[in-house]
């Protein structure tokens, strides 16, 4: 797994907090994980296919979720019901789509399938064979992980 | 009169933001649909003067809904807003007759233009 896979997950991660959630995450310490992990408290699933194959997973606390979510809404969310999750989802709809238009100026061609939100933190998430790379992003709501295991489709 | 709009989404926080912006500046949201499949049915039931369509849904993507709806309505004023700005996609939308493309996130004066723009 290439590490030129995951930046533009994070620049656009940067980007899409700054316009949408009025902030600028700091980013932490790139690190390696094997193909199969334990979930966060709320997790943001989205598949890519086409020249890169692969999961992205963003992942957090429900602290964090929660007030990502009331931001969004721009009101407090009392539970996190349908529309906060649907936030969210939203969240890492735009970091990914825009990531992907990144990757595409970059030569690979990819899509992306409608995100999945994961709820608890026992879950355990196999990317198969594919590694994955991380990078923390620090906001001042807590923690939100990015993780990419993506490969290059064989041909 | 105000313009009839309809939204297609597959997130409800999406559909709820564009109907906030539409809505506070005039226009009227006469559907909203949660994918591609819907929001064809809906456009032949409500003929609305504009739709706003996602791309990556799911049972039908937005831009084969883009091509179902144009091949039943020539005219059919259709803009694409999606987090999806790679070049072949955004081609391949005015290839098939979108009017605008809209990149997530937006500003919602981005949103209240590309309605004006209908004619």
């Amino acid at each position: 797994m290439k590490a030129e896979y995951i930046n533009p997950f994070v620049v656009s991660a940067v980007e899409v907090f700054q316009m949408v959630l009025g902030t600028t995450p700091q980013r932490g310490q790139l690190s390696a994980r094997k193909g199969i992990f334990t979930s966060q408290q709320c997790n943001i699933v989205l598949g890519v296919t086409g020249q890169l194959e692969g999961v992205i997973i963003y992942g957090m606390s429900i602290f964090t979720a929660d007030k990502i979510a009331s931001q969004m809404l721009g009101t407090p969310i009392r539970t996190f019901d349908e529309l906060a999750a649907s936030a969210i989802a939203e969240l890492g709809n735009m970091i990914s789509g825009n990531a992907l238009t990144k990757l595409s100026g970059a030569g690979y061609r990819c899509n992306l399938s409608p995100p999945s939100i994961i709820r608890g933190t026992s879950v355990r998430i196999s990317t198969l064979e594919i590694p994955t790379l991380v990078v923390p992003l620090v906001t001042e709501w807590g923690e939100l992980e990015i993780n990419v295991g993506l490969q290059e489709r064989a041909k | 009169m105000a313009k009839r709009i309809l939204i297609t989404d597959d997130a409800l926080f999406m559909r709820v933001t564009l109907k906030n912006i539409l809505t506070q500046n005039g226009f009227e949201v006469v559907g909203e649909a949660s994918n591609g499949r819907e929001a064809v049915e809906l456009y032949e039931r409500l003929k609305p003067d504009v739709v706003f369509m996602d791309i990556t849904m799911p049972e039908m993507d937005g831009l084969a809904a883009l091509k179902a709806i144009r091949a039943k309505d020539p005219n059919a004023y259709v803009v694409m807003c999606t987090a999806m700005g790679q070049k072949q996609i955004v081609l391949e939308a005015i290839q098939h007759g979108a009017k605008d493309f809209i990149v997530k996130p937006f500003q919602p004066e981005r949103i209240v233009e590309a309605v004006q723009k209908a004619a």
